[in-house]
């Protein structure tokens, strides 16, 4: 079965069942994806905006919406392909059930990462619109065209949940995996203000964190400021190349752990 | 129809670390036959429908299914098996339909093939008028007969069944029972497991009597009895014994009796003292069980 070509029908029948099962659940989902990423805005955006002015030049509304953004699609795709991949795989064996039919393992994994990428995308266009309704956009058309970037970026936070899926043998697990990799990109990354401003130690951890490499090339976009092509290329290579390490590891490890 | 038997395992192995859960087993499953695999907890048999359906990679041994070997089984051959596994897997979250539609998705079927095809599933195994009630509503055996119901889909050629019908009330049972025989006329393979022996004998061309991963003996269910119990057992309630001590009569200690296996029974009750307070009864699978198997507890 590890031969198979992929299969996209089979890839989709797993998003299919994340999006019904959704639909059934949808206020609790949106409240932790939206409300959340939303309230943080406020807070940040109005609390913290009325002492600082600008950041780095810009109107610090301006400046945090789009690191807002980057955190909401990467806390909803962290969270769905933990907490979530792992009570379908652990707690429903829901993937036992999948498994038992024609879906791939490697399929039912892209299901998962497609599905916690779109719904991070909803997290993500919920902030964009909020925010962008409160004047923290200047530049709308910016603010589409990082769409494409966000979505790799989803991707690859997914990929990475997955993979600590894969080695998580409990939930206790992924208390290691909020402190050590989701709250150090929510306070390291740039969200909050520029990296520049830490010691040199923590700026090279926030590089190595791809969420730093989101937040350079969307709030640029977002403020309708220059970009070099070259930059965008390196860090959407980065966020790719992360990807497919993750994935492979996810795979290679959830399959021992199914099969062997 | 394959010439061939649907399922042909040999020396199949499976370890986990140090635990050897199959050792080394030869079996075949025919079309349009039902194959019970019977043994206690532990010996294997969950394992063993794993690896037929490629959850479980095997430590050795060859397993051939529609022909080809299980490694490289295509999508087609995997799309020809349903699985009722152990433990119901259903989603809970979601409505009996909803459940049966997502099902025939992991399929590729087309939503009209997966439309025309569930209420029947429905009706065949008597939920229709669950149609709409979330997973989490039903009742234990509604669940499994859902779960039956969804191996369907697919219109399998073998159907693996791991207990069915583990810890369903008669009625339900029945149900089952009736509907796995229609399913085995229709042509299809079945590969059981189950702890009743009543089903078993119900339902069973065949059986394999596995324990610590290995085959105790195989055979039709009438084979294995003759072979291991004779036709009638005699329970004699000690201190009272058989008069001929010689290793006349087939026997066995259970404690606070002593069971006899004979063809007459006329002839063991003759050997009996006057008073004697004895059973007497026809022998069934339930005997072979015990006595290949042993009476001693596996789960702990
Ligand atoms: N995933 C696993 N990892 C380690 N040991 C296992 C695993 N699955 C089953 N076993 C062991 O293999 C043996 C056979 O188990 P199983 O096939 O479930 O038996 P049965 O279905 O006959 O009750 C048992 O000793 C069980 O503990
Ligand atoms: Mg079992």
């Amino acid at each position: 079965m590890n031969t198979l070509p992929l299969g996209i029908s089979h890839i989709l029948a797993v998003f299919y069942r994340q999006y019904i099962v959704w639909r059934k659940l949808i206020w609790p989902a949106m409240v932790t994806n939206v409300g959340n990423p939303v309230l943080f805005l406020f807070a940040f955006g109005f609390g913290l905006g009325r002492f600082i002015d600008t950041m780095s030049g810009v109107d610090y509304m301006s400046f945090i919406v789009p690191g807002m953004i980057a955190y909401a699609a990467m806390f909803a795709a962290s969270f769905e392909t933990t907490i979530g991949s792992f009570t379908r795989y652990f707690l429903l064996k829901n993937w036992d059930a999948v498994l038992a039919t024609p879906v791939s393992l490697r399929e039912l994994l892209m299901g998962e990462v497609l599905w916690a990428s779109c719904k991070a995308m909803i997290s993500a266009i919920s902030v964009l619109v909020v925010g962008w309704l409160w004047g923290g956009i200047p530049s709308p058309a910016g603010a589409l065209i990082s769409l494409p970037f966000i979505f790799l970026s989803a991707i690859c936070f997914s990929c990475v949940g997955l993979t600590a899926t894969a080695y998580a043998s409990g939930y206790e697990f992924f208390s290691y995996f909020f402190t050590f990799w989701v709250t150090p990109m929510f306070v390291f990354c740039g969200v909050f203000f520029e990296i520049s401003r830490f010691p040199e130690a923590i700026q090279i951890i926030a590089w190595i964190l791809p969420m730093t490499h989101i937040i350079a090339v969307i709030r640029p976009l977002c403020l309708g400021l220059p970009i070099d092509p070259i930059m965008i290329f390196l860090h959407t290579t980065y966020m790719f190349v992360l990807c497919v390490i993750a994935f492979s590891l996810a795979h290679k490890k959830m399959r021992q752990k199914l099969f062997d | 129809m394959d010439a061939h038997p649907v399922v042909v395992a040999s020396g199949l192995t499976k370890r986990y670390g140090d635990v050897e859960a199959v050792k080394g087993i030869d079996f075949s499953v025919p079309s349009s036959s039902c194959v019970g695999l019977l043994g206690p907890n532990g010996a294997g048999k969950s394992t063993t429908m794993r690896m037929i359906m490629g959850l479980s990679t095997l430590t050795g041994g060859t397993m051939n299914v529609f022909g080809e070997p299980i490694q490289k089984l295509s999508r087609e051959n995997k799309a020809r098996i349903g699985l009722v596994p152990q433990e119901t897997n259903l989603d809970p979250d979601i409505s009996v339909v909803e459940n049966l539609e997502l099902y025939g998705r992991y399929y590729a079927l087309p939503i009209d093939i997966i439309r025309e095809r569930v209420p029947r599933l429905l009706d065949f195994m008597q939920l229709s008028e669950k149609s709409d009630a979330p997973v989490n509503t039903l009742s234990g055996g509604m669940k499994r007969r859902l779960v039956i119901a969804r191996a369907l889909i697919n219109d399998p050629d073998l159907v693996i069944l791991d207990e069915p019908t583990t810890g369903l009330d008669p009625q339900a049972r029945v149900l089952i029972w009736k509907q796995l025989l229609d399913l085995k006329k229709q042509g299809r393979a079945l590969l059981l497991t189950t702890h009743y022996m009543d089903e078993a004998q119900q339902l069973c061309d065949n059986i394999i009597v596995v324990d610590g991963g290995s085959v105790l003996d195989e055979g039709t269910p009438r084979e294995l009895i003759d072979r291991h119990v004779k036709s009638h057992v005699i329970e004699v309630k000690k201190p009272h014994v058989a008069k001929s001590t010689d290793g006349k009569w087939e026997q066995e200690d259970i404690g606070e009796a002593i069971l006899y296996f004979v063809h007459n029974p006329e002839d063991l009750i003759a050997d009996l003292p006057v008073d004697a307070t004895y059973l007497q009864r026809h022998a069934n699978l339930e005997d072979v069980f015990l006595r290949i198997t042993g009476r001693t507890l596996r789960d702990n």
